[in-house]
């Protein structure tokens, strides 16, 4: 039985306040700059508000069926684009919000943007679900389309893939 | 295809540890690393500015009143994601078209078939009707004579019907032209035609619907009453299975035999009906002169009886006046019999009944055994009908399962792609 949970504009609210800051930076992953990752976080969030009523919670949870309709929106927005996202060099600076750590702390986050970055777009995606979202795996893979075996092992394939080139010289 | 990626036990404890990490929870010592990952990669998550997330907050509390740079698009958006939800409908929608035309397309194969047994009667019936509407059509003769008939022996062949033996006494006065015509010279120009002599017979088959067979029996004998025709033989057998066969030999008074066609022939299917005529005024004209010549003959025998002298002679005369006698009994039966012919007309009906499907015992009360019978016929119909209309539902639906799983299928391998190009 579908179970709209944002019937009343107070639960889509609570939903927009547990989910808004990582579906954003979620979509900030995919997409790369800022303009993009807000209109697409604005459009993602108002195609759920407009949708609210289809959501079938024997499908899966809120925070998945949100993301999944932000991937769309992105990967719409990709393809509009004609171009893949630049991640490296529109990823924000830590060092200008916190100009107080220490150095080797600004060293190490530096070497995660950079693997990051380095990483294939798929992989970045669902290190982006996995961190940024806090999406489980069975979440993640209904946002992907494919099962939740599978999705784990994309992820751990992902993460090795991150912790390499987290080790990797430079 | 999709094939299934099972996870180590090592890959377990991975993916375990990272989820508490994420979660916050403490992970095991040996998967420290990934705690501190965890952290860092967080710490990189991009991050709204103020005034966005200040302007998203508004919308989402305020239901997003000002989409309106995007409407078209979630409009458009919103039908092209639906417009395979309208396939099972307009599926449904053409299994019931296609389900009412057989129906009534078998519905109208059994009028047509109805109509095509009851198309022999509706002309024969518009002839009956013609007929006794109008006397000029190829019966006239025979309704003049009929008329002839109701004017002459109408009253005679009542009384035959009621009392037989004293039928043919009521004929004997001849000619039937003089005694039936008294009114004059105004008369005479019909007098020819009304000494026409017409025997009609018919021969009328009829189907009846199941389980109609012994009601249209029935029914047969009471039409047959109400024109007050007789049956002069019957023979009805009947069996449930095959719903029965009854042939009757009936007379009907000739002036009321089309009108009892006409009404016979609505009893049931019509299959078959022929009538013919067979003109015997010159058989009635030669027996009427025989028996004037006979009765002359006897008169004159008569008079010279009076006027015999001799034993001898007087014996001959009575012996002549016996002959004579004799034949004109014997004329007088035959003139009896043709206008028997004339006045009867023959109709030979044969009654052949449907089988009789289910427990249904045919004709009288409705029983359970009928109700049973109609119930299972009812299913058998929407049976059929639901299997109609799942063959054209199910290939209707196959294919529009298969149309919404490549359209989906295309779009997010579209958008997958998008990925492909980073």
């Amino acid at each position: 039985m579908a179970t709209p949970p944002n019937t009343a504009s107070e639960s889509f609210d609570a939903l927009y306040r547990r989910c808004a800051r990582d579906m954003y930076a979620y979509v900030y992953t995919l997409l790369g700059d800022d303009a993009s990752a807000e209109d697409v976080t604005a459009l993602a969030f108002e195609r759920a508000f407009r949708r609210r009523t289809t959501f079938d919670s024997r499908r899966g949870s809120e925070r998945g069926w949100l993301f999944g309709i932000a991937r769309n929106a992105a990967l719409d927005e990709l393809r509009r684009r004609r171009r893949s996202a630049p991640m490296l060099g529109d990823l924000p600076d830590d060092s200008a919000r916190a100009p107080e750590e220490e150095a080797d702390l600004a060293v190490r986050r530096a070497t995660v943007r950079v693997a990051l970055a380095a990483l294939d777009p798929r992989d970045r995606e669902l290190v982006a679900l996995k961190f940024h979202g806090g999406l489980s795996n069975a979440e993640i893979a209904a946002v992907l389309g494919t099962s939740e075996s599978n999705a784990g092992t994309r992820v751990h394939r992902a993460v090795g893939k991150l912790r390499e080139a987290c080790h990797a010289p430079s | 295809m999709r094939h299934r990626d099972p996870m180590s036990d090592e890959q377990r404890h991975e993916l375990d540890a990272l989820d508490r990490a994420l979660s916050g929870e403490p992970v095991d010592p040996t998967h420290r690393e990934l705690e501190d990952l965890v952290r860092e990669v967080r710490a990189t998550a991009p991050e709204m500015t103020p005034g966005f997330a200040a302007r998203l907050q508004e919308e989402v509390r305020s239901g997003f009143p000002t989409s309106q740079e995007r409407p078209p698009l979630r409009d458009r958006r919103a039908l092209a994601g639906r417009w395979w939800m309208l396939l099972p409908a307009a599926g449904s929608l053409a299994a019931v078209i296609v389900a009412l035309v057989i129906v009534l397309g078998a519905g109208s194969s059994e009028t047509i078939t109805t109509f095509s047994g009851k198309a022999t009667t509706f002309p024969v019936e518009r002839d009956a009707q013609t007929e006794e509407a109008s006397p000029s059509s190829g019966v006239t003769a025979d309704s003049a004579d009929g008329s002839a008939d109701r004017a002459n022996s109408a009253p005679a062949q009542r009384a035959r019907r009621s009392a037989p033996s004293r039928a043919a006494p009521s004929v004997s006065p001849p000619p039937p032209a003089a005694s039936s015509n008294p009114a004059g010279p105004s008369t005479t120009a019909i007098a020819p035609a009304r000494a026409r002599k017409v025997e009609r017979s018919a021969v009328l088959a009829l189907r009846t619907p199941e389980g109609e067979f012994e009601r249209t029996t029935d029914a047969v004998i009471a039409t047959v009453s109400r024109f007050g025709g007789i049956v002069a033989s019957s023979q009805i057998g009947a069996s449930d299975s095959m719903g029965g066969e009854a042939t009757f030999d009936l007379r009907i008074p000739t002036e009321r035999l089309d009108r009892a066609l006409a009404a016979l022939s609505k009893l049931g299917h019509v299959t078959e009906r022929n009538q013919s005529l067979q003109d015997i005024t010159a058989s009635f004209a030669s027996a009427q002169e025989r028996l004037t010549d006979a009765r002359a003959e006897r008169r004159g025998l008569l008079r010279a009886l009076e006027r015999a002298t001799t034993q001898s002679a007087i014996g001959s005369l009575k012996a002549q006046l016996r002959t004579v006698s004799s034949r004109i009994s014997g004329v007088k039966g035959e003139l009896s019999s043709l206008r028997r012919r004339a006045d009867l007309s023959r109709v030979d009906l044969t009654v052949r009944g449907s089988g009789v499907s289910g427990g249904a015992t045919g004709g009288g009360d409705w029983t359970p055994g009928d109700a049973a019978a109609d119930a299972l016929r009812v299913i058998e119909v929407f049976a059929g009908v639901m299997l109609v209309a799942l063959a054209v539902l199910v290939p209707l639906g196959l294919i529009a399962g298969l149309g919404v799983l490549v359209v989906r299928t295309g779009r997010r391998r579209r958008r997958e792609s998008a990925l492909d190009r980073g």
